[in-house]
């Protein structure tokens, strides 16, 4: 008990820090204190929660990217030997370049025809609850689905693609789309365009419903143009969900797996491995799983780099 | 409170890292040589079966099963993509099955790692155990103990159309014995117009082109890996071998005797043209080719050895061992089942499902009437060979591996010899990375 601070030293010592000019501690009420408790309880199970399923992972993931980590028998400490493979590693680098460039193309593309789609389908009109089920449809039915459809469609010779393209006189019917990176690029850039531009419509639609009518109609009142409305009164205003969309749209991106996986599993050689498929690679097939490790916290500071890049750029200005 | 959360998530970091990273120790170890093991066990077997030969363990587990009411094996598919991960996974959770059957080119990423139990007494006690296929036995050995027996064989052979070959004048029983021969057949199958092709490959499916083509490698008396399991070395660039097959496959891509589809077949359509009888000249498995043809018409196919540039021949001894995991709950019951599935009578079971049998005393008259067509694989039994490497999957079986990778820029790009220099150097890479 020697350093305890009984109930009748405490004021002194506080008047004595207040004289030197340190910030003074008003003793809290037993409600404040019982307020505090209660709020304590409260954040518990979310706290809970975040730190079993990202906290703790994060801290075993930063633990083995400096192991050698093996799936069967024990792993050894290997310092930043993981940490320099990576730098190393030109697959690595390569594939995170190509996942930019993929998302450079379809984030740009995704909301194009999102707006498109949602200015199509805002208004409440004959029909056009039919158009936003079919628009949406492709993201409801699946990446996956929609990967495997395309890959025999895609087929030379007995593909639905190169059968239209033949008979258009456009090809001769035989393109191989997956061998070539350029064309499973391409390929692999309108399925998802397709795919995704749906989630973006509905978010758009959403936003631009809630804009008051009173505003546009008072700016058609004062002369301005279908152009305008949408440029200066609809667009800044749905600032905020634009920024959603496009957040969900960049990180989506970087985080693409299947269609690749499923379409052209990264082929041909590694032109189309993104970096997800890579630290795939490098964990279940190379099985190295501490470099690969390493890998995945590259990508999440990455990540989080860009969305916060994003978050600034089209943070709302007045806020 | 700060402080406090602070303490708590650290504390909490750390009990997690230290819990998870506990999950390796080793149970407790089984002696397969103990009197007794594999005699009149009970209980369950749980048997974790590899998907892609499903067809075979699906019959005998069930005809186990029926015949050993005292000892029941419970069987669970798993796919072969993802079998090596599950496996480990499970091994390092202490949920690992009692008994595994393993594509055998993974064998030696769970045989240097001590995470299957050591057989070697248990092998050797076996009457038949000098006739069974020394490739699935290399492939389970490591530091001269061996860690799983051969199950089922699936060997790579030479498939020819009989009808094709006396429909452009050629005798089916002189098939080609050399790559130049190849070439000559397919030209003159393939001159035969309507749909017909004198050859066919599945371009774009590495572990397909590592099954059929290595073997003409290995026929020449050469090898594209060299080298214990943990110092191995490539051997590509300048390799004449290797050289050799490029150009047989590049000459065949360049002068259209094979399916424009091949460039794109990723293995899911492999052998269905020849099986549909428009391709004179195939490589593939016993099984691929079984499996897709009705009995009835099989009389139109014949196999023959896979030969080497200028002769010889080889085959890939692919197929599946069984392996029992370290701490596994009923090994006894585990080698119980396999010696009863190495027996003869089951053995002989397996080319109905379009697999061979490991062992080499099977082939027997009897046997030759049964399967005349299998006949051909279980001779190459003996020869057979498979790369022992931990980086095979790596390597081989990857789309985006550097085997394919060389296959496609030589075959399809014309440009062997600079598809074989980055060969070399993805071997390489591979390789180090695996021995480090």
């Amino acid at each position: 008990m020697a350093g305890a601070i009984t109930a009748r030293q405490a004021p002194t010592r506080r008047a004595a820090r207040a004289d030197h000019g340190a910030p003074v501690r008003r003793r809290r009420s037993g409600l404040e204190r019982a307020k505090a408790r209660t709020g304590l309880l409260l954040v518990t199970p979310a706290f809970i929660f975040v730190a079993v399923f990202v906290l703790i992972p994060v801290g075993f993931a930063v633990y083995l990217s400096f192991t050698n980590y093996p799936l069967i028998g024990p792993d050894h400490f290997v310092g930043l030997q993981n940490w320099a493979l990576v730098g190393q590693d030109a697959t690595f680098v390569q594939s995170v370049l190509f996942t930019l460039e993929y998302t450079a193309i379809v984030t740009p593309a995704i909301f194009v025809v999102g707006y498109g789609l949602a200015v199509l389908v805002r208004r409440r009109r004959r029909g056009s609850a039919l158009l936003r089920t079919l628009f949406f449809l492709p993201y409801v039915v699946g990446l996956v689905t929609e990967s495997f459809l395309l890959l025999l469609e895609l087929q030379p010779g007995s593909g639905g693609v190169n059968a239209v393209l033949h008979a258009l006189h456009i090809t001769n019917g035989q393109t191989a789309w997956l061998v070539h990176s350029n064309l499973a690029l391409a390929a692999v850039c309108v399925l998802v365009v397709w795919f995704a531009s749906g989630l973006t419509m509905v978010l758009l639609m959403a936003g631009m419903q809630g804009i008051p009518g009173d505003l546009l109609e008072a700016a058609a009142i004062d002369g301005a143009s279908w152009l305008d409305q949408e440029l200066r009164i609809r667009i800044p205003l749905l600032r905020k969900v634009i920024a959603m969309t496009l957040i969900i749209s960049v990180v989506g991106s970087f985080l693409a797996f299947n269609q690749f996986y499923i379409l052209t599993q990264g082929g041909p050689g590694t032109s189309t491995d993104t970096v997800v498929m890579w630290i795939y690679q490098v964990a279940f097939v190379q099985l190295h799983l501490g470099k690969a490790t390493a890998m995945s916290l590259v990508l999440v500071v990455l990540v989080g780099f860009i969305s916060f890049v994003q978050f600034f750029a089209l943070r709302d200005r007045k806020a | 409170m700060r402080r406090l959360l602070g303490t708590g998530l650290a504390a909490l970091i750390v009990l997690a890292s230290t819990s998870l990273a506990g999950c390796g120790t080793t149970s407790k170890p089984v002696n397969a040589a103990a009197a007794g093991f594999g005699d009149n066990a009970t209980g369950t077997v749980v048997f974790w079966a590899r998907s892609d030969t499903i067809t075979a363990a699906t019959p005998l587990v069930k005809e186990f099963n029926a015949t050993h009411p005292h000892l029941q094996v419970v069987m669970d598919s798993i796919q072969d993509t993802q079998a090596v991960t599950e496996l480990a996974t499970a091994i390092r959770g202490h949920a690992a099955p009692d008994l595994v059957d393993l594509n055998d080119i993974y064998m030696p990423i769970f045989t240097q790692l001590d995470a299957f139990v050591n057989l070697t007494s248990a092998i050797s006690a076996l009457p038949y155990a000098r006739d069974l296929s020394p490739g699935h036995l290399t492939l389970a050995t490591y530091d001269n103990q061996v860690y799983g027996v051969p199950y089922l064989a699936d060997l790579s052979v030479l498939w020819i159309n009989k009808t094709l070959f006396r429909r452009a004048g050629l005798n089916p029983a002189d098939p080609p014995r050399t790559f130049a021969e190849i070439l000559t057949d397919a030209r003159k199958i393939n001159s035969l117009g309507h749909g017909i092709s004198g050859f066919s490959f599945a371009g774009d499916c590495s572990g397909c082109l590592g099954f059929t083509a290595l073997p003409d490698i290995w026929a020449a008396g050469s090898n594209v890996i060299r080298g214990p399991v943990d110092h191995q070395t490539a051997e590509v660039a300048g390799n004449p071998a290797v050289s050799s097959l490029l150009t047989l496959y590049r000459t065949i891509w360049s002068e259209h005797l094979a399916p424009q589809s091949d460039l794109t077949d990723t293995g899911a359509t492999w052998g269905n043209d020849f099986a549909a009888g428009t391709v004179g000249i195939f490589p593939g498995g016993y099984g691929t080719v079984i499996n897709e043809v009705p009995a009835a018409k099989r009389s139109q196919f014949e196999d023959v050895p896979l030969p080497g540039p200028t002769g010889g021949y080889a085959t890939f001894d692919g197929g599946d061992d069984l392996a029992i995991p370290a701490g596994a709950a009923n090994a006894s019951g585990a080698w119980e089942f396999m010696k009863w599935v190495l027996a003869i009578k089951q053995q002989d079971q397996l080319p109905s499902f379009g697999y061979t049998p490991v062992r080499s005393d099977a082939l027997t008259p009897a046997f030759e009437r049964a399967n005349p067509l299998d006949v051909v694989a279980l001779r190459a039994l003996a020869h057979g060979v498979a790369p022992a490497t931990t980086a095979y999957n790596s390597i081989f079986n990857q789309a985006g591996g550097p085997w394919l990778n060389m296959f496609d820029t030589a075959v399809f790009d014309n440009q062997i010899k600079p598809a074989m220099a980055a060969g070399q150097n993805g071997f390489d890479q591979l390789l180090t990375d695996e021995a480090s």
